[in-house]
């Protein structure tokens, strides 16, 4: 709520970012912490709306954000850390990564500069767990009822926790060697460190989540026995399977989906594995194909890596140049060209393009053919269908390939089979409104449910589907 | 249903969005619509809650020079959505089977209650009232569809102004007598129009038309009563009584014959003295609710009032003897209240939102209560304020001021800068010496 006038008085400032030439040397975090007499006169921008876009329109987990703006302005950070935890079980992520579709929605962001909600999040969290008020919250009494959770991201993490604490016990099944599933290998550290995770899961251990890593579920444990040892399942693996791009000489070494390269990088900088190990781009010529945050991290992880020259193609065209400081679909998100972090430290970025093949020398990546593409609407179904333009094709020399096309659905693997789920259209997991899907006490939510997507909703429906779980087993 | 119908029209407003709202509404009997927020909206309002700190930030309810620059709003784009209301109606009005939009109007037999959207909420909901259907009498109409006739017969300002044409000509003073009925309303209202006329707002010197009414006062009496004219009343009066007061004196008791105790009960209707400007009032009897909404200047001595009273009050004084209802000194901003707390149950019944309780003990307070209270008792014959006077000192702490707090800090804003300004005058007087 903060200040009356506060948005008149005090400018939107954001924390600073360390310069590109010393970021590029590591994979630490890119931004510097604000002062806290900043982050006041942030809160004092927030001007107490009788209709908060913000929280309602803008948070997909209605985050209380006025409440805790009007908190932080006056100093009361205690409070706006209890406020803040009442909705989100994962702000020190959300206040490092979410694309913040609240500031998008904020009420200023009609004429001006929207609060700099996300950074105040992420203060408030962060002076939380410095004070020493993260504190687990064990459940007063045990339900007697036992929930399995398969696949550890956001939307894992959040429910966990929430059933955990409503008294159930939680085990959460991971089949990789760590907890945090693309949080930890999927997002790289310049974005998120995982340090801020282990924080986290502390928490959770200490309220008796019990984490299970290494483990293939549907193979390690079967679908039968996950069945017969529990009262509940939620699936949360997310959307595993990539999109994948179909054009003669996709075999070759040295092209492959972006999050074979992201996981080995990450596990690399954890010293998970050897630097050998990973997929390097060093002094390679890289070009990145799909033009999403995906894309991003790999332009990212392949300048820290060393690469020669860094390009990325979209085959969307160009979205529109806007400089100024508000919204032009307020409060809706805008279609607008972003430059992510990682596109300042050195990126050739090109849109309206299509890859038509790929050619080699004794196997591996040199040449990638494309063209370029016009798009057009139909002005009857309103659809928009892609042409290319003749003449337009032309080579591009790359010694590395990485696809970052997005994810179809979740992988249909034999876990899921086992259980005899039914997807829907799409590929997703289909559930029935209550994040049930149709085997009755088996539930979905995240990615899995939803298809790619951001943290945030991730959380929202890891919460929504702990309340949908808590009502089927007292029913 | 009475014949009085066909005369008026009636408006309604209040969440009216749509072509359906304003349908319904006819169908109830509305003829005319009021559309706020909807309009307001459509020219950029996002309903930040916010018109009173001067800080909308899409410039529409502000006074701020750069958040008016903020603001986007056309008029096309209000002319564009009453375009869409119309067309709607005309939608509705077409499935309904009217032709006119004047035949919809009053018509609640199409109207019936949606079960479908039952829920617990409403169980307890009765709309039969709502949508009765009255009997329309012989030659009557659920809608206008004639004027009223303004007849100013009625009214007795005529003979007053005749009777007071010396003092109206010459300034000489005139004292008149006349009976009054609640037909006749405001009373005084047309005379004051001559004396202003003639002599502008400070009107005639005091008491230069007096004039002696019997019997029950309509609605309005002494409404906008000049300086130079006082109006005593013996009887009773209705609502409005002295709105507008713009420096005439109103004086109103009972009959002498009455025996009930007039300090509990009702002399004159609701909203007495509202928006008063100047002038004095004595009551002896209670007075209803609101008393003295929006006073800005009046003077004004009663014996009780109902809920609400001095609501919204800017100036004047309000000396009350006797009981008041809830809610007292609601947005008072300015003005002082003396209540006799006899009780000592005042601070509950008070709104303390803007105001502070405070004993009453500055001599200019004492003087000025107990001076006004004698002429209380002088111009009304007051025995029940008589015996206040007799007891004076055994009373007076059992009186409380009402005194807004930001009034209080201006007075002594404006007390401090007189100072300066007689000092500096000294200061003048002793460099020219």
């Amino acid at each position: 709520m903060g200040k009356s006038d506060g948005f008149l008085e005090y400018k939107r400032s954001l924390a600073p970012k360390r310069p590109v030439q010393e970021r590029l040397k590591d994979y630490k975090e890119i931004t510097k912490p604000l002062l806290t007499e900043e982050i006041n006169k942030q809160g004092a921008r927030c001007m107490d709306c009788g209709v908060p876009f913000c929280h309602a329109m803008g948070c997909p987990i209605y985050n209380l954000i006025p409440e805790w703006n009007d908190a932080v302005y006056r100093g009361l950070w205690h409070d706006a850390f209890e406020r803040l935890s009442l909705t989100n079980n994962l702000p020190e992520v959300t206040g490092r990564v979410c694309p913040a579709p609240c500031e998008a929605a904020c009420t200023m962001a009609i004429n001006e500069a929207p609060v700099t909600i996300e950074q105040i999040e992420l203060s408030i969290i962060e002076k939380a767990f410095a004070e020493g008020w993260v504190k687990p919250q064990p459940p007063a009494k045990e339900t007697g009822k036992k929930i399995a959770i398969v696949g550890s991201g956001p939307a894992g993490l959040s429910a966990a926790q929430q059933l955990r604490r409503m008294g159930h016990s939680v085990t959460l099944y991971e089949k990789s060697s760590k907890i945090g599933g693309l949080l930890r290998f999927g997002i790289p550290d310049f974005k998120l460190e995982k340090s801020v995770l282990d924080r986290r899961m502390e928490q959770m251990r200490a309220e008796g989540v019990r984490f299970e890593t290494n483990v293939e579920v549907g193979v390690t444990i079967t679908a039968e026995e996950l069945k017969m040892k529990f009262d509940a399942v939620l699936l949360t693996m997310g959307a595993g399977t990539p999109r994948d791009l179909q054009v003669p000489g996709r075999e070759l070494s040295g092209v492959h989906y972006a999050m074979e390269f992201l996981t080995l990088s990450n596990k690399a900088v954890s010293g998970e594995i050897k630097q050998d190990a990973i997929i390097s781009a060093k002094g390679k010529t890289v070009l990145v194909i799909g033009g999403g945050d995906t894309g991003s991290d790999c332009v990212g992880t392949s300048n820290r890596q060393g690469a020669k020259k860094v390009c990325q193609f979209e085959i969307l065209p160009k979205p529109r140049d806007w400089k100024e400081p508000w919204n032009p679909s307020w409060p809706n998100w805008p279609l607008i060209l972003r430059t992510s972090t990682s596109h300042e430290e050195g990126c050739e970025r090109d849109w309206a393009i299509t890859t038509k093949k790929i050619t080699g020398k004794e196997g591996k990546v040199h040449e990638v053919h494309c063209a370029r593409v016009e798009w057009t609407r139909d002005a009857v179904t309103g659809q928009y269908s892609m042409k290319e333009i003749p003449g337009s094709e032309f080579v591009l020399q790359a010694d590395l390939v990485l696809l970052a096309m997005g994810f179809v659905h979740v992988e249909h693997s034999k876990l899921l089979t086992d259980l005899g789920v039914q997807y829907d259209a799409r590929g997703n997991i289909q559930t029935n409104g209550n994040f049930m899907s149709t085997v009755p006490g088996v539930f979905g939510a995240g990615d899995t449910v939803r298809g790619a997507s951001l943290v945030v909703w991730a959380i929202s429906q890891g919460r929504q589907a702990a309340q949908a779980m808590d009502a089927f087993l007292k029913s | 249903m009475n014949k009085l119908r066909d005369r008026i029209r009636i408006q309604t407003d209040g969440q009216m969005k749509t072509g359906r709202d304003v349908v319904i509404g006819a169908l109830l009997g509305a003829e005319e619509f009021g559309f706020g927020t909807a309009a307001l909206v459509t020219m950029g309002c996002i309903m930040m809650r916010k018109c009173h700190l001067n800080t909308c930030p899409v410039g529409v309810a502000t006074q701020n020079g750069e958040l008016r620059k903020r603001f986007t709003g056309k008029a096309e784009h209000v002319i564009s959505f009453m375009r869409f209301i119309a067309e709607e109606i005309r939608e509705l009005m077409a499935e309904l089977g009217f032709r006119k939009f004047e035949d919809m109007v009053g018509r609640v037999d199409l109207l019936e209650v949606q079960h479908a959207v039952e829920y617990y909420k409403t169980q307890g909901l009765d709309f039969s009232k709502v949508l009765a259907v009255p009997a329309v009498p012989a030659g009557g109409s659920l809608r206008c569809v004639t004027h009223q006739q303004h007849d100013f017969s009625l009214s007795i300002d005529a003979e007053l102004i005749q009777g007071a044409k010396e003092a109206l000509e010459h300034r000489k003073p005139v004292s008149l007598r006349h009976k009054i009925r609640n037909c006749n309303r405001t009373a005084g209202t047309t005379l004051s129009y001559e004396i202003s006329k003639r002599y502008g707002s400070k009107g005639l010197d005091a008491d230069t038309i007096r004039v002696k009414f019997d019997g029950s006062a309509g609605q309005s009496f002494g409404a906008f009563l000049a300086s130079g004219v006082t109006f005593e009343l013996e009887g009773d009066a209705n609502d409005y009584f002295g709105k507008g007061l713009s420096g005439g004196k109103l004086i109103i008791y009972p009959p002498k014959a009455s025996t009930f105790r007039p300090q509990d009960n009702s002399i004159t209707g609701n909203v007495n003295l509202f928006g008063a400007t100047a002038g004095e009032v004595y009551i002896h009897g209670m007075a209803g609710e609101r008393f003295c909404v929006r006073n800005s200047g009046a003077i004004a001595v009663v014996e009780g009032v109902g809920d609400h009273g001095c609501e919204y009050m800017t100036g004047g004084r309000v000396i009350i003897l006797g009981k008041t209802g809830v809610n007292f000194a609601a947005g008072m901003s300015g003005g002082i209240a003396y209540v006799l707390d006899e009780n000592q149950l005042f601070d509950t019944l008070c709104n303390l939102e803007m105001v502070d309780l405070e004993p009453v003990v500055e001599k200019e307070d004492v003087n000025f209560l107990r001076t006004h209270i004698e002429r209380h008792v002088k111009f009304t014959g007051s025995d029940y304020a008589s015996e206040i006077l007799k007891s004076w000192d055994e009373m007076l702490p059992k009186f409380v001021k009402v005194m807004p707090m930001d009034y209080k800090k201006a007075l002594q804003k404006l007390k401090e800068q007189q100072m300066k300004n007689s000092e500096s005058a000294e200061m003048t007087e002793e460099v020219f010496l």
